[in-house]
């Protein structure tokens, strides 16, 4: 292991520590260099499949590289940070972008598959840089680079109204949270003098909370509850879910939101240490954690509640979302270390169950015209494999045992009641909305199994590819809900090598 | 340990396995049905003969035995094992001889019974379990044999089962033998009370071995009883349900309803023995005493032999059912094997047991063979003049009722029995007895006369009266032979099983005469001697003598009223019965003990079950029907509670819920423009709650 650790940034060392992204961004050229100059003329199938398998080579790259080369370093206090929690997440969003791409190669819904891979490997670079800073200029710039990578990766299919519309809501929207953003940040330098997280919580430790504190946490909380589509700062996602093209829309809803969760607790934790205050009914403390409890309260009752109204399987899965981000919120309002293990298991099994239900998604749009949920009538009878996949995934979503989102579930509100006991209230809602979620889930799978096949409908050759891609996700849901030990064992030994 | 000691086990294990097999077999396959039976039949028999030699190599070998630990409980063992003696020998040879005979047979009889495949499959279960029962060397494995043969006793009995009387004996003949297995069952428990083990041989430690027997003899318990003597008789309670002693011998006439061949192996050589092989099984433990004089047990034994050989036999001449006949002769001559153990031992009682399992078989295969000749017809007065029509089956039935008579020298029975009267002439508590088996044996000669004349002599009376009966009809076991206008002699395959039995009937004598004792001494792993001096032993003669002189004025009775002057017709009444009518209809009724069952013991059950059944309807059901009540009352009380509080507010919560979810989605107005401002409001509403809403 390369252990960098220096005031001052020596190039050489530097450069060992961004390998990763380095090779990323020059897989993204070689992808986009490859199409545009020799695949100009071939079919968008041949240039996806070449595209993806360059990008996919990419991030299988940065990820040896990561797992055979590891670096321990803290560059300029914070700015930059390697370290095996870091590592562990930057793996995974690697290996959801992977998923995401090999999903790609079987959509039609656009001409420009060079530039498409180019920003799912940008947007990757940037959520590499968001997780391994604990400095707001960093954070911010990195957080830009992913934000803008994904308004544009929303609007890709240009053909569609929806998908401009959606991009546009999305960048809108996006900006608005920036500006709200970058508003707390600017705060925050005020109050510490400093950019790096560790300062500003040495800076704004004081026993009574200063407004301008108050004003910049609730404008942090906006800007990055943006990127979580936790409630009521969610409006673009039921747009973007289902305006995106589908492979945009998970990569959004998966890869994007490990890192994004991942930022939130790191900035919350660190950078507010000291301002916790406390969400304990009826005496509420002043602090970012009773904000936190109050938006994760909202997400749960808004996103249980909307979703049950919906037509749409994507809008179904926005809300869902939407809900799903409020009991992560939980596992930050808890700030400990268990909660962290339990807030990256639950979302990475989160993010393989999306990635699994947007690939479904992705072929019943190909043959039918849309996601609208009578669209999945007796889709088992059509085809088996898919439905059976996106069962599973939705059984994992609603938390049923023994799928990995039944345990993701559990051990949050395990650690959270372990935590502290004053947020019981918190976990019970948590559980109630969980009893909620069940209906419009099983609603899904009803239609799949046991609402008759329109007379009209054809039948259709699932996707050879998309098949074994299902499966996989779905097989790999199964293993973790059975055996969670494989993966909690490594996040667990991550946080105890990172100290956090 | 010799080869055959270990795997005895086999010997009663291959025909329970054939049945095994025969069980899973279709109906139609017959011959692969028969083929099973009779081959482990033959191995079983082969394997006998194994053992048999084994122990005749060996007579100073002792009592070899085999256990094993069932299983444990606390800190015992509870052990099953097996062993061989020259009892067991001898029983393994008979009973698988004997049964494979009647198995060959039954080929023949049952050849157009629809249900021969599963017949078979009864018979090798039947003659597992009574091998079984012979190599025990544990109280609790024989008993459990023990009622394998009684469940297929009961199974073959009422093998015909929709004939009514089928059903009804084979009911009749498992609930009387259970009333004995109880009093077998209590005797079981105490014994095992008492010395901690069942097995009967176990290198010292059996419940059989002097150290068991001297504790049980010495321990003296109710009514001045020896622990032994108590146990020996709830035990012989079970052997007197088995072997139909006197009160306990109603159900064997009626399991007459059973197949011929049924009523050969089961009634007549094998299940009903089961219960003297029990009695001689357990002898030590029946004879364990302080003192010289019998025990109590072994005398119980005698009175109850004697008594029935008596009782029988004058009801068997009041008989005119060939089977039921040959049924209460059964009944008569186990009475006679009870006495000979009681009186005079294990080989005494055993000599009889051995002879007797084969005329007895002989006779009821030729009283198949004349049932199946006769078109199934049973009753002895519609019958006559069958010498003519089936000579062999006249032949060999003769030589049988000659052995079960006793005629001397040359039968059979007549050593047999005569063993029994020499010993109960020497009993040293009463010599009654003596007069009781002399009287007997004068009955036997006289009543299997009656039967020989009745059925062999004079001319037919079968083609007048048979047909027109509907009742008899529906017992022709043989529809391919209902059209025989005249008796005919049976096939080979019936015959030869017969001529067999009948040369054992006479040559089985051979091998018990006071001269040349082999059986006895064979028993009591003695050196047979050669002394025709024995003769001259003092008893022996004059018991010879009177015995001769007592069959032979059976016969000479038996043929001054049956013979002297040709049966006419079928509606002729019986000569005797002419002479006295009330007695002979008595002796036809079985003395009412039937009767008198129904009239005493099942009418007090009857009322008692009218009281229990009372007691149920207007008692218990009552109270149960209040309780029933009381939880439909707190079921309703339940049910209008879900109805009308928590279904309406579930519903009601499901409703605004969902109405709550359709009023937050009017936040998505699809509007850029109040998306933002959503944003601005929750900024205001957050600071405002974090500055006013929460403590400092």
């Amino acid at each position: 292991m390369i252990a960098i650790n220096h005031a001052q940034i020596d190039y050489a060392q530097l450069l060992q520590l961004v390998w990763p992204e380095i090779i990323l961004v020059a897989a993204a050229l070689i992808a986009v260099a490859v199409d545009l100059l020799l695949l100009r003329k071939q079919t968008p199938r041949l240039r996806f499949a070449v595209a993806a398998s360059l990008g996919s080579l990419g991030c299988v790259a940065a990820i040896l590289r990561l797992v055979l080369a590891p670096v321990q370093a803290n560059i300029l206090d914070g700015t930059l940070i390697a370290n095996p929690l870091v590592r562990l997440v930057q793996i995974a969003v690697l290996a959801l972008t992977i998923f995401i791409l090999l999903l790609s190669v079987d959509s039609k819904f656009t001409r420009h598959v060079g530039e498409f891979v180019l920003l799912v490997l940008i947007a990757t670079t940037g959520m590499m840089f968001l997780v391994a800073s604990q400095d707001l200029l960093v954070i911010f710039i990195s957080l830009e680079l992913l934000s803008l990578s994904l308004y544009i990766l929303a609007a890709f299919s240009k053909r569609s109204l929806q998908s401009w519309e959606a991009a546009l809501k999305y960048f809108l929207f996006g900006g608005m949270s920036a500006a709200f953003l970058l508003f707390g940040f600017s705060l925050l330098y005020g109050l510490s003098n400093s950019t790096s997280l560790l300062a500003i919580a040495g800076a704004i430790h004081s026993p009574s909370l200063n407004p301008l504190l108050v004003i910049a946490i609730v404008t942090t909380t906006i800007g990055l509850g943006f990127k979580v589509a936790a409630a009521p700062f969610h409006f673009w996602a039921p747009d973007v879910y289902q305006g995106a093209p589908a492979p945009s829309a998970a990569f959004i809803a998966s890869a994007s939101k490990v890192a994004s969760f991942f930022i939130f607790f790191q900035l919350a934790v660190l950078g507010f240490a000291g301002a916790e205050g406390t969400a304990a009914l009826p005496h509420i403390v002043r602090g970012w954690v009773p904000v936190l409890a109050l938006v994760a309260a909202v997400s749960m009752l808004l996103g249980n509640l909307v979703a049950i109204t919906q037509s749409s399987l994507r809008r179904l899965l926005a809300y869902s979302a939407v809900a799903h981000a409020g009991y992560m919120l939980l596992a930050i309002v808890a700030h400990s270390q268990q909660s962290l293990a339990a807030l990256l298991y639950y979302v990475i099994t989160y993010a393989l169950a999306t990635i699994g239900a947007f690939a479904v998604i992705a072929v019943v749009e190909e043959h039918k015209g849309s996601d609208q949920l009578s669209n999945f009538d007796g889709l088992a009878r059509q085809a088996p494999v898919l439905s059976f996949g996106l069962a599973i995934f939705i059984l994992s979503l609603a938390g049923i045992p023994p799928l990995a989102g039944f345990f993701g579930k559990f051990y949050l509100f395990v650690t959270v009641l372990q935590s502290s006991k004053s947020l019981l209230w918190l976990v019970v809602l948590a559980i109630a909305m969980s009893a909620v979620s069940l209906y419009y889930y099983l609603k899904v799978l009803k239609r799949m199994y046991v609402a008759a096949l329109p007379p009209d409908a054809g039948q259709f050759e699932s996707p050879v590819l998309s098949q074994v891609l299902v499966a996989a996700l779905a097989a790999a849901v199964v293993l973790l809900g059975c055996a969670p030990h494989l993966l909690l064992r490594w996040i667990e030994a991550a946080l105890q090598a990172s100290g956090l | 340990m010799n080869w055959i000691v270990k795997n005895l086990w086999l010997i009663p294990a291959l025909p329970m396995f054939a049945a095994g097999i025969g069980a899973l077999l279709k109906q139609r396959s017959r011959v692969p049905a028969a083929c099973l039976a009779i081959g482990s039949m033959v191995l079983s028999f082969l394997l006998s003969l194994v053992a048999f030699a084994h122990v005749l190599g060996n007579r100073a070998n002792g009592i070899e035995s085999f256990n094993f630990g069932w299983f444990q409980f606390g800190n015992e063992w509870l052990k099953l094992g097996w062993m061989l003696d020259p009892l067991t020998a001898v029983m393994l040879l008979m009973v698988s001889f004997v049964g494979l005979l009647i198995f060959v047979y039954s080929v023949g009889y049952m050849h157009d019974d629809e249900n021969f495949t599963r017949f078979f499959c009864f018979l090798a279960l039947f003659a597992g379990a009574m091998l079984g029962v012979v190599i025990a060397n544990s109280l609790l494995l024989l008993f459990m044999c023990w009622e394998i043969v009684g469940l297929t006793s009961y199974l073959l009995i009422g093998f015909w089962y929709a004939k009514p009387e089928a059903a009804a004996a084979a009911k009749k003949a498992f609930i009387v033998t259970r009333i004995g297995d109880l009093g077998f069952l209590l005797g079981m428990v105490w014994l095992y009370a008492q010395s901690h083990t069942l097995l009967f041989y176990d290198a010292g430690a059996g419940a059989l071995e002097s150290a068991s027997l001297t504790h049980l003899a010495a321990r003296t318990t109710v009514l001045g009883l020896s622990l032994a003597s108590a146990i020996g008789i709830l035990i012989f309670c079970g052997a007197a349900g088995k072997s139909g002693q006197v009160p306990l011998h109603v159900w064997l006439p009626d399991a007459m309803e059973g197949p011929t061949p049924v009523s050969a192996l089961i009634h007549a050589a094998t299940m009903v023995a089961a219960g003297v092989f029990l009695i001689a099984r357990i002898y030590p433990l029946m004879a364990a005493t302080v003192s010289l004089t019998p025990t109590v047990a072994l005398q119980v034994v005698t009175w109850v032999g004697a008594i029935t050989a008596v009782f029988a036999a004058l009801i068997a001449v009041g008989q005119y059912d060939i089977k039921r006949i040959l049924a209460y002769s059964t009944v008569s001559q186990l009475g006679y094997m009870m006495m000979g153990l009681g009186v005079g031992g294990v080989a005494v009682g055993m000599f009889h047991l051995i002879t007797h399992a084969f005329f007895k078989a002989l006779l009821f295969l030729g009283a198949g063979s004349v049932i199946h000749g006769c078109s199934g017809e049973q009753d002895i007065r519609r019958m006559g003049g069958l010498r003519k029509y089936m000579p062999i089956t006249f032949l060999v039935y003769a030589v049988g009722m000659l052995a079960l008579c006793g005629f001397p020298l040359f039968f059979s029975g007549f050593w047999s029995k005569d063993a029994i009267l020499h010993a109960a002439r020497d009993w040293n508590i009463s010599q009654a007895p003596f007069y009781m088996g002399a009287f007997g044996a004068l009955l036997t000669a006289f009543y299997m006369t009656r039967q020989v004349y009745y059925v062999f002599a004079g001319n037919s009376r079968l083609a007048a009266s048979s047909h027109d009966d509907p009742q008899l009809a529906a017992h022709f076991e043989d529809p391919a032979h209902h059209v025989a206008a005249h008796p005919h002699e049976s096939p080979a395959i019936m015959t030869v099983p017969l001529m067999i039995l009948a040369a054992f009937a006479m040559l089985l004598g051979l091998i018990g005469t006071p001269a040349w004792p082999w059986f006895q001494s064979f028993l009591d792993r003695q050196q047979p001697i050669l002394s025709f001096a024995a003769f001259s032993a003092p008893g022996i003669i004059p018991v010879m003598l009177s015995s001769s002189t007592i069959v032979i004025l059976g016969l000479i009775l038996g043929w001054y009223f049956y013979g002297r002057k040709p049966i006419a017709t079928a509606e002729s009444p019986d000569p005797l019965g002419k002479l006295q009518p009330q007695i002979f209809s008595i002796l036809g009724h079985a003395f009412y003990v039937d009767a008198f069952y129904g009239a005493t013991l099942i009418r007090l059950n009857t009322i008692w079950s009218r009281v229990c059944d009372w007691f149920d309807r207007f008692v218990w059901n009552g109270a149960v029907q209040t309780i029933s009540y009381l939880f439909l009352g707190v079921a309703w009380i339940d049910s209008s509670f879900d109805t009308y509080v928590v279904n309406p507010s579930f519903d009601g919560g499901c409703a605004s819920v969902s109405r709550g979810g359709r009023i937050l989605s009017l936040f998505q107005g699809g509007r850029i423009q109040s998306y933002l401002r959503m944003i601005g409001l929750a900024l205001v509403a957050l600071v405002i709650f974090l500055l006013w809403g929460a403590k400092r």
